[in-house]
């Protein structure tokens, strides 16, 4: 074993660091296929004290590391290449949870549907709900800001953060919060900042009280463009739904042949996932105004979902979407950008474009209410040639939704898989003032090297070496 | 006094600063009461002329426009599209746009409507190192860079002048009644605020100083009229409704303002390496938030 090693194992046990190739395999990617690369050395805190000694050990080597929750990340986030990966899944008690303010504080390895349930009990849940809920943590959730469904109305993870304790890569453990009672917005900046600013330690989030009537509605379209416009006028009339999902004729047909069918109508070009939720009677008030709007729309018919177990099987369709999508290829390339949602419907038949022209097959299933695209590409990544078409439809696409004033990522984040594209997004004086906050929370560069902003955009950064070497 | 009227013209007034750390204090409409420390500086950098909605496109709920737009003229453009950012600060609607979001001053609204850094989508702004930067975006969900947005708004212009900001919109509610309920009590009213009607405000008036005849509870309802008219139905529950014109928050805004959260400002190591990256040379606003100089 490594001095690194060895220093670890005194902190966490032998048995919980890794050293071999053979017994790293598994930590060689997140769920972003095609980039793989293996860390040096993994280990894995069960306390926050030993996080704490943990990342105070790595700073004492001068160690690069990378924290990982679930691994369920998009953007290749969590790959830690020839550097130490800090595995958080044995830090996953909920420390407490207080009905009376509605919060809970937790670890980071925290899965957060686990605190969905445990809040369950009290008639509250915890709001944002990534499409991967059931094994996604809630430091990941952290790190990537994410969203979810029912983040247009309810907000993403930023808006359900209290404050969090960190550990800085020097070893520093701070208190950030949101600056309400004075202070800058460290919290804020911290959320989103995808594990390059520390490790969380421990984290408060607020818990939602439970709705008094929730009702889905699924609409359904003979065509994507008048789905999608559709969704425009919901949003223009001023209705906020809980969520509001579309799904095109690729993503439905891929479920309906699945376990997870949901009853989607085969023949459509197009769904609309429709929730309203909040006191009863404005519920039911707003789903007349719905069903109405969304006919007038186009839609084909609007099917009106009251009870559970009936919304839970339309709900499942979306939610396992993604995983059906593995009946059609062996891997999956899922795509995330936002465009304003007056240009939705444009940019759907942009995406189809391109798509054709680079004879890949584009699978829509997205949060459409806030214009947060999915446009995803069941191929073989391991196939040379399929990998260069999906990453020119892609590149396209990107260069698509930039010109219209969208952004590259609404939830996944940067990773590895977007910095190409930070230099389209931002101005060289932007990005390096994102270099400079980044060095506020670790100036010698060892979270998470190589992530979300190129290096090449810090201008004071120049004279290190780049601590990032993927294979592909 | 500098009153730019262009970006380049501020860029050029904090580099010349800057290179002889001449502290700037920078104003927005320029009526906001010192935080609690008096800035001293000789050059006045007021953001007014940095004015007008620049990009709007109503069925998108999003608008930018320059810092020194006032919120009433916020107010009067999204009004005629049944739309508001609902900001509504403590405070009147003759502040600017830029103060309200750098300050984030929020107002009784806050935890229905959402904070300013809830409402705040990107914005453009100028450093204290006179680099011009752009972080965020116009779109409503956006995760692209760390998230200088939410750093600076807030700051009190002690990190960077705010230029342009990219704003949230919603809808303004279809029905929106207000009531005073003199004979209020606090456990029962604290009860109605936690749900399941979510009225937009629930708010304790003292003494008699909105106008209203002595101590009671302001309530603020908003929705469809099914929604409104089943909250109005739970609220008598909770005494005798009176009802009172929407006007009366703008009072409330104006009176019930908390103390300012300036004074309190937490100097932590942190605290100064974020002022240290953003405005080395200490010449935005020094002492407004009582560091040590
Ligand atoms: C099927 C599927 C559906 C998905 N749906 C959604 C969706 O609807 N919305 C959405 O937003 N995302 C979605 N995702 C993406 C992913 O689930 C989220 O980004 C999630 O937040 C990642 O959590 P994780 O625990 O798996 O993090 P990981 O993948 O392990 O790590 C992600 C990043 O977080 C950092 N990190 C992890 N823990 C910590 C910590 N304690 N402190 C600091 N940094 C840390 C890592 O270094 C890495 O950069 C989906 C993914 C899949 C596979």
């Amino acid at each position: 074993m490594s001095l690194l090693a060895t220093a670890l194992a005194d902190v966490v046990g032998a048995a919980q660091v890794l050293a071999r190739a053979a017994t790293l395999q598994v930590y060689r990617s997140d769920a972003l296929p095609g980039l793989r690369a293996l860390p040096s050395l993994a280990v894995f805190p069960a306390t926050r004290d030993e996080l704490i000694d943990v990342i105070r050990v790595l700073a004492t080597h001068a160690a690069p590391f990378v924290a990982r929750g679930a691994g369920t990340g998009l953007s290749g986030g969590a790959l830690a290449d020839g550097i130490t990966l800090v595995g958080l899944h044995r830090m996953r008690r909920i420390l407490a949870l207080d009905p009376v303010t509605r919060t809970a504080t937790v670890e980071p390895g925290v899965v957060n549907a686990t605190l969905t349930r445990a809040a369950a009990a009290h008639g509250l849940h915890y709001a944002p709900d990534p499409s991967s809920q059931a094994a996604c943590t809630i430091g990941g959730n952290i790190a990537e800001n994410a969203g979810g469904p029912h983040c247009l109305k309810y907000g993403v993870t930023l808006d359900h953060v209290v404050a969090a304790m960190v550990v800085l890569p020097d070893g520093e453990v701070v208190a950030l919060d949101r600056g309400d009672d004075g202070g800058y917005d460290l919290l804020g900046a911290f959320v989103g900042s995808e594990g390059c600013f520390g490790v969380v330690v421990e984290v408060t989030v607020r818990l939602t009280p439970d709705p008094e009537r929730i009702i889905t509605l699924l609409a359904d379209f003979t065509s994507v463009d008048t789905a999608a416009e559709a969704t425009s006028q919901v949003i223009a009339a001023g209705i906020v739904p809980a969520a509001l999902e579309l799904m095109d004729a690729a993503t439905i047909g891929a479920v309906e042949s699945s376990v997870y069918a949901a009853g989607y109508p085969r023949d459509a070009a197009a769904v609309l996932l429709v929730e309203v939720d909040g006191a009863a009677a404005g519920v039911e008030a707003d789903v007349v105004h719905l069903s109405g709007l969304l006919r007038d729309a186009g839609a084909r018919g609007v099917r009106v979902a009251h009870d559970p177990a009936d919304r839970a099987r339309l709900w499942q369709g979306r939610k396992k979407a993604f995983g059906a999508m593995g009946r059609i290829a062996p891997h999956l390339v899922v795509q995330d950008a936002v465009v304003p949602r007056t240009r939705l419907a444009e940019l759907l038949r942009t995406i189809e474009a391109i798509g054709a022209r680079h004879g890949v097959r584009v699978c829509n299933v997205f949060h459409a209410g806030d214009g947060n695209l999915h446009p995803n590409i069941p191929c073989d990544t391991d196939d040379p040639a399929e990998a260069d078409r999906v990453h020119a439809a892609m590149t396209e696409i990107m260069t698509a939704c930039i010109a219209a004033g969208g952004s590259i990522t609404g939830e996944h984040g940067v990773g590895i898989d977007k910095l190409a594209y930070m230099d389209a997004l931002f101005t060289p004086a932007t990005l390096d003032a994102m270099c400079r906050l980044r060095d506020v929370f670790d100036p010698t560069r060892r979270a998470n090297p190589g992530k979300a902003v190129p290096v090449h955009a810090c201008r004071e950064w120049h004279a290190v070496p780049a601590a990032r070497r993927v294979v592909a | 006094m500098v009153t730019p009227t262009r970006i380049d013209d501020l860029i050029d007034v904090v580099r010349a600063a800057a290179s002889d750390a001449r502290p700037l204090r920078i104003v927005g409409a320029g009526r906001w009461p010192e935080a609690g420390h008096p800035v001293q500086a000789e050059t006045t950098v007021q953001c007014r002329a940095l004015r007008g909605i620049s990009h709007y496109t109503p069925g998108d709920l999003t608008l930018s426009c320059g810092a020194g737009t006032t919120l009433a003229e916020l107010d009067d453009a999204t009004r005629a599209h049944g739309q508001w950012c609902p900001l509504l600060p403590w405070g009147d609607d003759a502040g600017t746009v830029g103060a309200t979001i750098a300050t984030a001053t929020s107002g009784p609204f806050a935890e229905r409507l959402g904070r300013p850094r809830q409402l705040v989508l990107g914005l453009e702004a100028v450093d204290g190192r006179a680099q011009h930067i752009a972080p965020g975006g116009r779109v409503v969900k956006n995760v692209a860079g760390f998230d200088l947005t939410r750093l600076l708004t807030g700051s009190w212009g002690t990190l960077a002048v705010l230029t342009t900001l990219h704003l949230r919109l919603r809808a303004r509610p279809a029905v929106d009644e207000s009531w005073w309920i003199r004979d209020g009590e606090a456990a029962t009213l604290q009860t109605f605020a936690r749900g399941p009607h979510l009225p937009l405000a629930v708010h304790r008036t003292a003494g008699g100083s909105k106008g209203l005849d002595g101590d009671g509870w302001l309530v603020r309802l908003g929705g469809n009229r099914a929604a409104v008219e089943s909250a109005r139905a739970a609220l008598r529950g909770c005494g005798t409704l009176e009802p009172v014109a929407t006007e009366v928050w703008d009072r409330v805004r104006l009176i019930d303002a908390p103390p300012s959260r300036a004074l309190t400002w937490p100097w932590t190591p942190l605290a100064h390496r974020v002022r240290a990256q953003f405005d080395p040379a200490g010449i935005l606003n020094p002492g407004l938030l009582g560091e040590v100089a």
